[in-house]
């Protein structure tokens, strides 16, 4: 794909920038001296802007890779990308990398290259690319203009520069994993959601698919939140290198009162969390401590609704985790559509607790 | 082979690769009860282990659980995924 015919904003999470004759007008290698070119204004403006909508900037350029330790000398320049790829191979190849570093799909990429060849090679090796010429950037950027920016966007480029310096320390790190899985001091805190974490809720709803448990979409979230006996939950999590803000949301029904006659139930419609935590143990720990607050609160019963994906199998497998089974409900005041399943497990007995690494609060009590 | 050996041999194998999913040592593993739950204390598998799991599983056997087992109920133990597999591989 070229050009912006069609764009969606919302499908891109990172622009990735040639250097030479896009970032800046001249050749790096073939300068003098061992100075970088001056960037161009306009372009550096163009990153800014991009970031307060929450789209991160990496760099991809065929060139030596010395130039990439030239950039590192200029820090006002270089904190603005990450995972940046300077090198000989195919850009179609430094493509691949950066998504992999990011943890995002190669598709949620952007490239902009003033070659025409670079974007042709980006087109045809990865088709669900878009691509542009640094003339269209003013009308990339006016795609962006009027779109809702929350302050979990507007942090976004930070805490993927969080996750770079995490990661550079824990291949630093001497121990064993768990030892440093608790070096990092994470913790996590639960709580009912306030209003102005509602459009961080509806973002995770829309962007992430591993862990997702039923692609409801943004607007039936916005309209379930604010029905009667509905409940908004959402985990932020901490560690030692900084915040990571909302990284997880349920919406809980309490409404329910299915199963065993008068039993009270806490259904879930939607249990999503992002991907950029992954692998600590997180997303289990707010399902169990979810768990843990509707026996509180008295329910006996908890339920998620699935609907399984090509790409939610570490939710299933999270579900399962938990102990939660098939139900075969078929409530009417839970119905679901036909690619749908309850599944359930009693809140009586043993919860299953998080790793011992990870430190679980309730938002309430956190902050007296 | 006969079923049984069929069946002995998957167990070996998914023992195997149970530990390098959930980053254990492959002799600790191979030394569990059979009943051993995936979830449970010993083995711990998480949810990004499992997918790891269930990857490697479908590569080597071509049976994908994710796919032929919605509420993942063979995911209890070394046993019943052993069966799962193990039945699955006699009807390809």
């Amino acid at each position: 794909m070229s050009g912006t015919d069609g764009f969606d904003p919302g499908e891109v999470k990172c622009v990735v920038w040639d250097l030479d004759g896009t970032l800046w007008d001249e050749i790096a290698v073939e300068s003098a001296t061992d100075e970088l070119p001056t960037p161009r204004p306009g372009t550096l403006a163009a990153i800014d802007a991009l970031a307060a909508h929450g789209v991160l900037s990496s760099i991809a350029s065929r060139s030596a890779p010395s130039v990439l330790d030239r950039l590192d000398a200029v820090p006002e320049v270089r904190r603005r990308f990450l995972a940046p790829q300077v090198s000989w191979q195919d850009k179609s190849e430094s493509l691949r990398r950066i998504a992999k570093d990011l943890g995002i799909a190669v598709d949620a990429l952007l490239l902009v290259d003033d070659s025409p060849y670079e974007r042709a090679e980006v087109e045809a090796l990865l088709p669900g690319v878009r691509t542009l010429a640094p003339e269209d950037v003013p009308a990339l950027l006016a795609a962006f203009e009027g779109r809702e920016t929350t302050p979990e966007s507007r942090a976004r480029v930070h805490r993927y520069r969080t996750e770079e310096t995490r990661r550079a320390e824990s291949e630093r790190f001497q121990g064993s994993r768990e030892e440093f899985l608790r070096w990092c001091d994470m913790r996590l805190t639960v709580g009912a959601a306030t209003a102005d974490e509602v459009p961080r809720a509806l973002e995770l709803a829309a962007r992430t698919h591993r862990l997702n448990s039923s692609g409801l979409t943004p607007d039936r979230l916005r309209e379930l939140v604010s029905s009667d006996g509905h409940e908004l939950y959402t985990a932020r999590m901490t560690d030692r290198f900084g915040e990571y803000g909302i990284i997880g949301a349920a919406l809980v029904d309490r409404t329910g009162r299915s199963g065993r006659a008068g039993t009270t139930t806490w259904s879930v419609p939607l249990l999503a969390l992002s991907c950029r935590v992954a692998g600590r143990g997180a997303a289990a720990a707010f399902l169990f401590r979810l768990m843990q607050r509707a026996r509180e609160a008295g329910a006996e019963e908890f339920r998620v609704t699935l609907r399984p994906t090509d790409a939610n199998l570490e939710m299933r497998i999270l579900l399962r985790q938990a102990g939660l089974r098939r139900t075969d409900d078929t409530d009417p005041a839970i119905a679901t559509a036909a690619d749908s399943a309850v599944l359930g497990r009693t809140l009586q007995g043993d919860l299953p607790r998080p790793p011992a690494w990870l430190r679980v609060s309730d938002r309430e009590e956190a902050e007296e | 082979m006969t079923d049984t050996q069929d069946r002995v041999a998957v167990e070996r194998e998914l023992r195997s690769m149970i530990a390098e999913a959930a980053r254990l040592e492959e002799a600790v593993v191979a030394e569990l009860p059979a009943g051993t739950d995936l979830f449970g204390p010993e083995i711990g598998l998480t949810s990004l282990a499992g997918v790891t799991l269930l990857g490697a599983v479908d590569k080597r056997y071509g049976v994908d659980v994710a796919a032929l087992d919605l509420s993942l109920d063979s995911l209890q133990s070394i046993a019943t995924l052993t069966d799962f597999v193990a039945t699955h591989l006699q009807s390809h």
